[in-house]
């Protein structure tokens, strides 16, 4: 059991600087995942961590070690490829009980371990297999299994489940969560994929290009993106963005493109009130659409034709031109909505979140 | 697909025998003939053998310097074949286990610490391969005397590794250059160094590419007959290849197949136990390095 | 960036070279000092028959040779030896890899037949086979040998059966080899790959061509190039099994009979030297086809 602390985190190779100033607490019995777009930096930080790459700038601590220039062995870590990297000439037994052997444990202890761990994890039966023999799935088991049976103070998965197909992976991602639940250990978790990290996370630690975009806890990072890539890359269906002009009329501030103009909520107004006149990005989520009732306001609703429909069963995603632009939207199931059809959407005023056309953030 | 038709099997199946004769009708010729009786190997036909006996190779294990008698008028000479059988064991177990270790070696360093230059070390070590041998045998024996190795079978155990090398080398790099880096890291997280993880995870899964070289360094040093002959000139002091090369024909035909056969038999039986692993060795490697 | 090479990296480079260095070593006795002696010797007249000490000639060693009708005689036989021989091999080898590269009854037993030339002993396989091709006069098969021998000699010069005894010898063997190596490689394509080809032509030797011989290339340009440098090496099997009465000289026999029955090294070393760039030549086109190969694979 142990924090991880990353202070001004640097990696550079001959060419690329990967890993730019990360700082970042990760406290104990903490579950954090770091999610980002390939080459973004997260399996870099994370094998950092692990001793597997040399630390170009700046200092990680495990418990209150500083382990810079400790080698992989000796920090105390367990970790989960997502190739699995097993032993294929060893048994799953085998596999497990590597470390502890290494580490000079009594056999009876490493027997009772690897016992314990191949119950968690209901691999009781494959203990003498080899690698080879068996499914994906159980691979992967096996590799949470290695990990595991270490008691180590820090856990650290990189990408494990990205091996699996969809369904074993859904499964899995809940086993996880409760083997967390359960080991109270900390751990780090590297995914591309952001499902995986709002539904593990503790915490997700949102990155890019090197450096770190956001943390926060999934739902904060769900409402409250720092910035447009935030809001981009969490969501699913990701969230629509529009380039509209901030326009006063009528004493009120309005968000104008072609085939859309819809007021400025009162919270929002203030803080636009610099952006007069100027060009702004609008993100709206596809679940804050809707069909138009007569209760909408007509501020808050526009004109779309719709482009492509995908009946999902408890959603329909309905593609709809706006003026230039094609936006989804997250509609009930009952619409019925054909091609080309001519629609009227709301949305959900206080939802909709504006960024800066150059800085991007949040505003 | 449909099921073929008769000719069709009938002409895979004489293809399947042909092959198949073309490839052990020679060592069963030789086999026959060192079974047989002087009588038979006279009178007899050539293919087959009535009377098998082990008179042969019994022949060669007769204690040293006893004369055998005489052909003709010429003197049968006898022959130290034990010491040739031990001197060869010696000669083959040696150069393959050293051209495994050097070439594991080698190709760990190219493969998975990739000095700079990895590739071109790599392909220069192949490159051996184009430099006639045909007179090298001249400095080499400078060398050999330089070092006081003349006569020696140090000598062909410094010569034999050297032939086998570049094939190896480059093989192993090959493979071990495309082994997941994971496991290898997987190994260090659980708290082995690298010299362990090597000698615990590397090497045992690496076997059957193993198993490849060294068959493939068997074969190379089984192949030689040159270098032995010229670098171990006493009797006591040569091999079952260089001993038999003096063997007279006419006196001693019978005595020399049964003595070819002798040693290749356990070669070959050898080779043939791993010859599965020898190509699943050489698919992994291929696949994996090329 | 390059310079600021982490201590773990150089570390890492460090026991590389430690670990290289059997290697090296071994190379440096057994092939460079040879190879420096060699090259150093072709500009000389060294001979152990001459006294004193060699006297540097420059290139007329080489020059002579330009002029030499034994020379060319034996580039000649040598360039017709490999071409025959590696075609050979390569055609037989090719021919037993597809055949076992579907099962049938009893595959394994014939994948172990096709697999034996190659791991009987060649260094006395030579021997058995010179005694078999040249019996001694008393045995029951030595006058079918005698007359063949008559038949070959006549129809193609003297000392033709011994070449050809030669030749058989070395494709008997060579294709054993080929054959294992093109079997490994015909189990590294993915049979999905086959399966593929199966719907896209009907033709077997159209898929032969297509599929079957683009997949295998690596493999069969490293067999070309084992069988032409052992056919060009292969000065054991050719003095065996002609027992040194060459009459069809390779440039590495005749390399050797200068040596060592005229004592005319400079020249000899020439000779032998000649034959260096071909097989680099050779060489760089196989590198150039695994190059490719490892590209289309990524």
């Amino acid at each position: 059991m142990a924090q991880v602390m990353m202070k001004d985190l640097n990696k550079k190779y001959d060419e690329v600087h990967a890993v730019k100033d990360v700082n970042l607490h990760i406290r104990d019995k903490e579950f954090v995942v770091l999610v980002g777009p390939s080459g973004c930096g997260k399996s870099t930080t994370l094998r950092m961590v692990a001793g597997l790459e040399e630390i170009t700038g700046g200092e990680i601590t495990i418990g209150d070690r500083i382990v810079n220039d400790l080698p992989p062995k000796d920090r105390d870590i367990a970790m989960v490829f997502q190739n699995y990297a097993l032993y294929p000439h060893m048994t799953v037994y085998d596999n497990m009980a590597f470390g502890l052997k290494m580490r000079k444990f009594p056999k009876p202890e490493i027997a009772k371990r690897v016992q314990e761990a191949a119950e968690i994890l209901g691999i009781q039966e494959l203990l003498k297999r080899k690698p080879r023999q068996l499914s994906g799935g159980q691979r992967q088991r096996v590799a949470v299994g290695r990990a595991i049976v270490r008691h180590p103070q820090v856990f650290l998965f990189d990408e494990p489940l990205s091996n699996l197909d969809a369904k074993l992976r859904v499964q899995m991602r809940v086993e996880l969560k409760r083997l967390h639940d359960r080991l109270e250990t900390t751990a780090i978790y590297v995914t591309h994929d952001q499902v995986e990290a709002m539904t593990l996370g503790d915490r997700v630690v949102v990155m890019k290009d090197g450096w770190i975009q956001q943390v926060g806890e999934p739902l904060e990072l769900y409402s409250k993106p720092a910035n447009r890539f935030v809001a981009g890359f969490i969501g699913s269906p990701a969230m629509n963005f529009m380039e509209v002009a901030v326009a006063e009329a009528n004493g009120a501030l309005w968000l104008d493109t072609t085939g859309l103009r819809v007021k400025v909520p009162a919270p929002l107004a203030g803080r636009l009130g610099a952006y007069k006149g100027q060009r702004i990005t609008l993100g709206i989520r596809p679940e804050d659409l809707h069909m138009a009732t007569s209760n909408d306001p007509a501020d808050y609703s526009f004109d779309a034709i719709v482009e492509v429909v995908e009946p999902l069963g408890s959603e329909i995603l309905l593609d709809v031109k706006v003026g230039q632009s094609v936006i989804v939207a997250r509609v009930d199931p009952t619409v019925r909505a054909k091609l080309n059809d001519k629609l009227r959407l709301a949305l959900h005023p206080e939802r909709v979140r504006i960024f800066d056309n150059k800085t991007e953030l949040a505003i | 697909m449909n099921p073929k038709p008769w000719w069709a099997k009938l002409g895979h199946a004489s293809l399947v025998l042909l092959v198949t004769v073309y490839c052990v009708f020679p060592i069963y010729f030789m086999l026959v003939q060192s079974l047989k009786t002087p009588r038979e190997d006279v009178f007899g036909n050539p293919f087959i053998v009535v009377n098998p006996t082990f008179e042969n190779f019994e022949e060669l294990f007769e204690r040293q310097g006893e004369v055998r008698g005489f052909v003709g008028s010429a003197l049968r000479r006898s022959y130290p074949f034990l010491d040739w059988l031990v001197n060869t064991l010696v000669i083959f177990a040696g150069s393959v286990a050293a051209t495994l270790v050097a070439s594991v070696a080698a190709a760990y360093a190219l493969g998975r610490l990739r000095p700079p230059g990895f590739r071109w070390w790599r392909r220069a070590i192949f490159a051996a391969y184009v430099i006639p041998q045909t007179l090298l045998f001249i400095p080499l024996y400078q060398v050999v005397n330089t070092l006081g190795l003349d006569d020696s079978l140090l000598a062909l155990l410094l010569i034999y590794p050297t032939m086998a090398l570049p094939f190896c080398v480059w093989m192993l790099s090959g493979y071990f250059q495309h082994l997941p880096r994971e496991i290898e890291e997987a190994a260090l997280i659980e708290g082995a160094s690298r010299a362990t993880a090597f000698f615990r995870i590397i090497l045992p899964m690496s076997r059957p590419v193993v198993v490849a070289a060294g068959i493939f360094s068997l074969g190379t040093v089984a192949s030689d007959f040159m270098i032995a002959s010229m670098f171990l000139l006493t009797a006591n002091n040569q091999t079952v290849t260089a001993g038999l090369g003096t063997f007279d024909v006419a006196l001693d035909e019978l005595a020399a197949v049964a003595g070819v056969n002798l040693l290749a038999i356990p070669v070959m039986t050898i080779s043939a136990l791993f010859a599965r692993g020898y190509v699943r060795g050489l698919t992994a490697a291929m696949v994996e390095g090329a | 960036m390059a310079a600021a090479r982490s201590a773990g990296r150089a570390r890492d480079i460090r026991l590389a070279y430690l670990l290289l260095a059997p290697t090296l070593l071994l190379f440096g006795v057994v092939i460079a000092y040879p190879v420096g002696w060699e090259v150093w010797t072709s500009l000389t007249d060294l001979s152990p028959l001459k006294d004193g000490s060699a006297e540097f000639v420059g290139l007329s060693n080489y020059r002579r040779l330009l002029v030499d009708a034994e020379f060319w005689r034996a580039t000649l036989v040598t360039v017709v030896y490999a071409v025959v021989t590696s075609a050979g091999k390569l055609a037989l080898g090719l021919g037993f890899a597809l055949l076992l590269a579907r099962p049938f009854r009893g595959r394994a037993l014939v994948f172990l037949a096709i697999f034996l030339p190659w791991a009987y002993p060649a260094g006395v396989s030579v021997i058995g086979w010179y005694w078999t091709l040249n019996p001694p006069t008393i045995t029951a098969y030595a006058p079918f040998m005698g007359h063949l021998k008559f038949y070959v000699d006549s129809a193609l010069g003297g000392g033709a059966w011994a070449f050809t005894s030669v030749m058989l010898f070395n494709v008997w063997r060579g294709s054993s080899f080929i054959a294992v190596l093109l079997l490994a490689g015909i189990n590294s394509i993915p049979p999905e790959l086959f399966e593929c080809a199966l719907l896209e032509s009907k033709s077997p030797w159209r898929r032969f061509r297509l599929v079957t011989v683009p997949l295998l290339k690596p493999f069969l340009a490293l067999g070309v190039f084992l069988s032409i440098t052992s056919a060009f090496a292969d000065l054991s099997n050719v003095w065996m099994l002609t027992a040194g009465r060459i009459v069809f000289p390779l440039v590495g026999t005749h390399a050797y009979w200068l040596a060592v029955k005229v004592g005319q090294y400079g020249p000899a070393s020439a000779l032998a030297l000649t034959m260096g760039p071909f097989l680099l030549v050779v060489l760089l086109v196989l590198f150039r086809l695994f190059d490719r190969a490892e590209r289309s694979a990524a």
